[in-house]
């Protein structure tokens, strides 16, 4: 007989989905009539009838199950495990509670930190891996100090010099010479708006951060001079809807030299260092006549390009080293700086260049000046360690409730090893336990996380979503949750499964009335946790106060700043002494050098008379201010006189503060003193006010007279502010009616400067609350736990003639014993981590015992809150109720 | 009705049933099949037959054995099915409602149908 075979495919695909009991005698079925119906109606139509037979054969009584054939009888155990599992979740709804809320909680701390995580460490990632930034260091009085402002010229004399430096670029967002916040309008429009973040940038930067354009060409749009790019929300905001290569903008009111608009770029990414939205080209630019030649003046970022491949660290040296022989020690020679003062800088402060990588300026850069917000490593670190704390409190938990409910479960595993479970069995079935408990608690904490997010985006600063979109969010979550589920599954598992049954089934299990001394260590590491979050709390908040009260040398109360002044040009004095005749207005003086962060800035050297050639010079601030500025912000002079107006000489005079008084040799009264642009008179010196960030010492500081103004402070009557503010307005409208008012307040500036230390304040009151929450439904289930078990002997002491007293206290001291213990334990480690927190500012408060105090107190009493509930309950029950049940 | 529901057969259970009778001892997957399709003139699918055997296998209705491997079967055993002594009191059950009911039609009701 011919041999004869059906189609394969349908065969194995039968084979593979039929009940193996039932595999053979079907197959034989299907064969006889493969080979009958071949021999009867030939080879096409048996194959056809047999396809159809196994496509109709596939149905659910002869398909195997999914329970699998084989392993049939460790599913039904998983499924017991499961079972029992959720019975007792069901039945104990208090601490099934208790234990998935902790658990949640801490996802949903630790998810979004790690999100926060993520997005910093994202930062710049986009770059080119071989993009980096020039540093200049120096070691000045044993602190080493970062720069990034360079020369003009350097960065072509990089490129030009160095043959690994494949391209080289420069930025400068210096407002002294226009950058920062302007007043700007498109040509033919007569309102004009405020906005930031200009910037002067070379075409061969835009190219090495391969800036994405949308219009105009990304090769050439800065070679043409005044020329701008602008990034496409600025560009939606001013041509809506045209192409706006070609158009014009005036910036300052300056309508005889617009900028041409060379392209459109799309906005930087949020994790990009560099945000900037008006990048004004530097084509055939010169902020005065040699500007772009001179190595006397520091006002560029500069940007490097390497080869590929290129050994950096030791590019990195002969940078250095090239640029420092070629360059800047030939132009201090040129300059007169005797030989001694040129090794001074070189070789005693070490002064040299560093590269730093791109992906490496957000994180590390908080020991650099450079004018850009970012964030901070330690920040990373910190709230990292935050999340590990509240994740592992959560785990404590967990493993702490597992082991004290161990007594109720005792039977059940006594039972199970008595009709033949393996230790492994209910190790496993423990596992599985506390994985389900992890899974349920995660989505729990994934709903949580979401929910919380606009908060947390609120205090971090951030816009973060919750990627559910991402391919690795999913699966790496359940990896997450499997983890954790497994790591606090394994004590108490492990712990569990250590009961012997014949002990256990007699009743005999050590029913854990003490408390076990890891059970104490749990609640006492939870506890000191939480201690050293409220210390750090309290400490945050009281240097926050300290910085807002402190007697910082001028008066910032009612002081209102009237901004973008200078587009009145010429008419800003007519329109200030207009100002100050009003009663509201106490004094109106320019502004733009004004004792907060982030206004203008002016760097330069003094020297005594004559000791230019010989001194190193007083690093020192230079303003440039009018008379009435000492007043106006209530400057205290200790010697000498305000500015005045009606002396001609006093074009060369100059108000110093003690600092720079004291450096430059003290008794400087009327002395005369120079900087690279004239001699300067001494005409008063004030008392040393902090205008700077309370983090930093107070610099040396000269004022002299000058008129440009694009800020005017107006010191007003206390009073009615908002009618103040209208009669300002109308004012104002008066001088320029075609550009809205523009004001913010001194005070507010002035606090917005320590943004950061109220960021950190909230994000620690958040996570400490979060962290005693935690730790109080721990304790609050462990005392539960503890009177239920000595439920019986308080019953006896009470019948015997214990007060409800009696039984509250000892009760409640066990308990308390080890929020004592955890207090002592916090207490020198938040100390010592708070004394360094407190060391990043050069003005800080004390920390003073009243923190540990109040800290103490409080812990001792949220303790006693929680326990004292079930403690009382239980002194305050009816003895025969536990008693009778024996 | 708890009995009803004990001895439920359905219509085509209980032809693969009859016809497992039918066959006494001979009575294995293709058998059945090709008995039922000459008798009642109805195409048999193997997975419905398969399916019913299964479940009346599981019902505790009918016992099977393995049988003789042979050739044309590919080296596959036989499946005999027997009727089990519970299975023949379901079939006897089936048959004496049947009977009540039809026993319980009014004469009248049939000689109209059928007049």
């Amino acid at each position: 007989m011919k041999k004869s075979t059906p189609p394969h495919l349908p065969l194995r695909f039968f084979r593979w989905f039929c009940h193996p009991k039932l595999r053979d005698s079907i197959e034989g079925d299907l064969m006889e009539l493969y080979v009958e119906r071949k021999n009867k109606s030939g080879k096409l139509k048996a194959d056809l009838k047999f396809i159809g037979d196994v496509v109709l054969l596939f149905r659910p009584s002869i398909i195997r199950s999914a329970e699998g054939y084989q392993t049939l009888n460790t599913y039904g155990m998983l499924k017991n495990y499961f079972k029992i599992s959720w019975r007792n979740l069901v039945k104990q709804k208090m601490y099934s509670s208790i234990k998935i809320g902790g658990f949640a909680v801490g996802v949903a701390a630790c998810l979004l930190i790690a999100l926060f995580i993520k997005d910093e460490l994202l930062y710049d990632k986009h770059y080119s891996s071989q993009l980096y930034r020039v540093l200049g260091v120096i070691t000045e009085e044993g602190n080493i100090k970062k720069g990034l402002a360079f020369p003009a010229p350097m960065a072509a004399a990089l490129k030009e010099d160095f043959a690994e430096v494949e391209e080289a670029g420069r930025y400068n967002n210096s407002e002294l010479f226009g950058a920062g916040p302007n007043q700007v309008r498109p040509d033919g429009v007569e309102d004009n708006a405020y906005d930031e973040g200009f910037v002067y940038f070379d075409q061969a930067l835009l190219n090495m951060l391969n800036l994405k354009f949308i219009q105009g060409n990304p090769k050439t749009a800065l070679l043409q001079p005044r020329a701008i790019v602008i990034t496409k929300s600025k560009a939606d905001k001013y041509f809506p809807n045209t192409d706006a290569v070609g158009k014009l903008l005036v910036v300052n009111n300056r309508a005889e030299q617009p900028y041409t608009i060379g392209g459109v770029i799309e906005d930087f990414k949020p994790t990009s260092h560099i945000q900037f939205d008006f990048l004004i080209g530097t084509e055939g630019l010169q902020f005065w006549e040699g500007e772009q030649k001179t190595w006397n003046a520091s006002n560029y970022a500069t940007y490097i390009k390497v080869q590929e491949g290129v050994d950096v660290a030791a590019l990195e040296a002969k940078l250095s080293k090239g640029i420092i022989e070629k360059y800047f020690i030939p132009n201090m020679i040129k300059d007169g700086m005797p030989q001694t003062e040129i090794d001074k800088v070189f070789k005693e402060k070490n002064a040299h260049l560093e590269l730093q990588p791109l992906s490496k300026v957000h994180l590390y850069s908080s020991d650099i000046d450079d004018n850009l917000v970012h964030g901070d490593i330690r920040m990373v670190w910190l709230f990292g360690g935050i999340a590990l704390f509240v994740l592992l409190i959560a785990v404590i938990n967990f493993v702490n409730l597992s082991t004290a409910k161990s007594a109720n479960r005792a039977k059940e595993i006594g039972l199970r090893k008595a009709v033949g479970s393996l230790r492994s069995n209910i190790v496993s079935q423990f596992l599985l336990e506390s994985v389900m408990f992890s899974l349920i608690s995660f989505l729990i904490g994934l709903a949580m996380a979401g929910l919380l997010l606009p908060y947390f985006n609120m205090i971090s600063g951030k816009s973060i979503v919750l990627p559910w979109t991402e391919v690795w969010f999913g699966p790496s979550l359940l990896a997450f949750a499997l983890g954790v589920g497994v790591l606090a599954g394994i004590y108490p598992s492990l712990y569990l499964s250590a009961f012997k049954p014949i002990q256990v089934l007699k009743g005999n299990l050590t029913r854990g009335a003490k408390s076990s001394p890891l059970r104490s260590t749990l609640v006492v590491f939870q506890f000191s946790t939480s201690i050293i979050l409220i210390v750090g709390t309290l400490v945050i908040y009281r240097q926050m106060n300290f910085i807002l009260n402190k007697k910082v040398g001028y008066d910032k109360e009612q002081v209102l700043l009237l901004q973008g002044t200078n587009t009145l040009g010429g008419q800003v004095v007519t329109f200030a002494e207009e100002l100050r005749a009003l009663p509201q207005v106490v004094e109106v003086t320019t502004g733009d050098y004004l004792p907060v962060r982030g206004s203008k800035r002016n760097g330069n050297n003094f020297w005594n008379e004559g000791r230019e050639d010989i001194d190193p010079g007083v690093s020192s601030q230079f303003w440039r201010v009018d008379p009435f500025y000492v007043n106006a912000l209530g400057l205290k002079l200790v010697e000498g006189r305000n500015f005045s107006r009606e002396l001609a000489s006093d074009s060369s005079a100059i108000i110093i503060n003690q600092k720079m008084a004291k450096q430059l040799g003290g008794n400087m009264l009327g002395k005369r003193i120079y900087n690279y642009a004239s001699l300067w008179t001494v005409v008063g010196i004030v008392e040393d006010f902090h205008f700077e960030s309370l983090r930093e010492d107070i610099q040396p500081l000269g004022m002299v007279l000058g008129v440009e103004a694009s800020v005017l402070a107006v010191k007003l009557q206390s009073g009615n502010m908002s009618e103040s503010i209208q009669i300002l307005t109308s004012v104002w409208n008066k001088f320029a009616p075609h550009q809205p008012i523009r004001y913010s307040f001194l005070d507010e500036r002035y606090a917005a400067m320590y943004a950061d230390v109220q960021r950190m304040g909230r994000i620690f009151t958040s996570f400490a609350t979060l962290a005693i929450v935690v730790a109080c439904l721990g304790l609050f289930a462990l005392s539960a736990f503890m009177v239920e078990q000595r439920s019986k002997e308080i019953s006896v002491r009470l019948i015997l003639g214990a007060t409800v007293n009696n039984v509250f206290q000892m009760l409640t001291w066990n308990f308390l014993k080890l929020v004592v213990v955890a207090f002592i334990l916090a207490v020198p480690l938040a100390w010592y981590l708070m004394t360094k927190w407190l060391e990043d500012y050069a003005f800080r408060t004390d920390i003073s015992w009243d923190v540990f105090a109040i800290t103490g107190f409080t812990a001792i009493m949220i303790a006693l809150l929680t326990i004292s509930y079930q403690s009382i309950k239980a002194a305050m029950m009816n003895p025969v109720n536990s008693l009778r049940s024996e | 009705m708890t009995q009803m529901k004990k001895y439920q057969l359905g219509e085509f259970e209980e032809i693969v049933m009859l016809t497992v009778g039918v066959l006494y001892g001979e009575a294995y997957g293709v058998s059945i099949k090709k008995e039922i399709e000459s008798r009642l003139k109805r195409g048999v699918s193997v997975g419905a037959l398969q399916t019913a055997l299964k479940r009346l296998e599981d019902k505790g209705y009918l016992k099977s054995h393995e049988g003789k491997v042979t050739e044309e079967r590919a080296g596959r055993p036989k499946k005999y099915f027997q009727i089990t002594a519970y299975g023949k009191k379901a079939m006897e059950y089936t048959k004496s409602t049947r009977d009540e009911l039809w026993s319980a039609i009014p004469k009248v009701a049939l000689d109209v149908k059928f007049s």
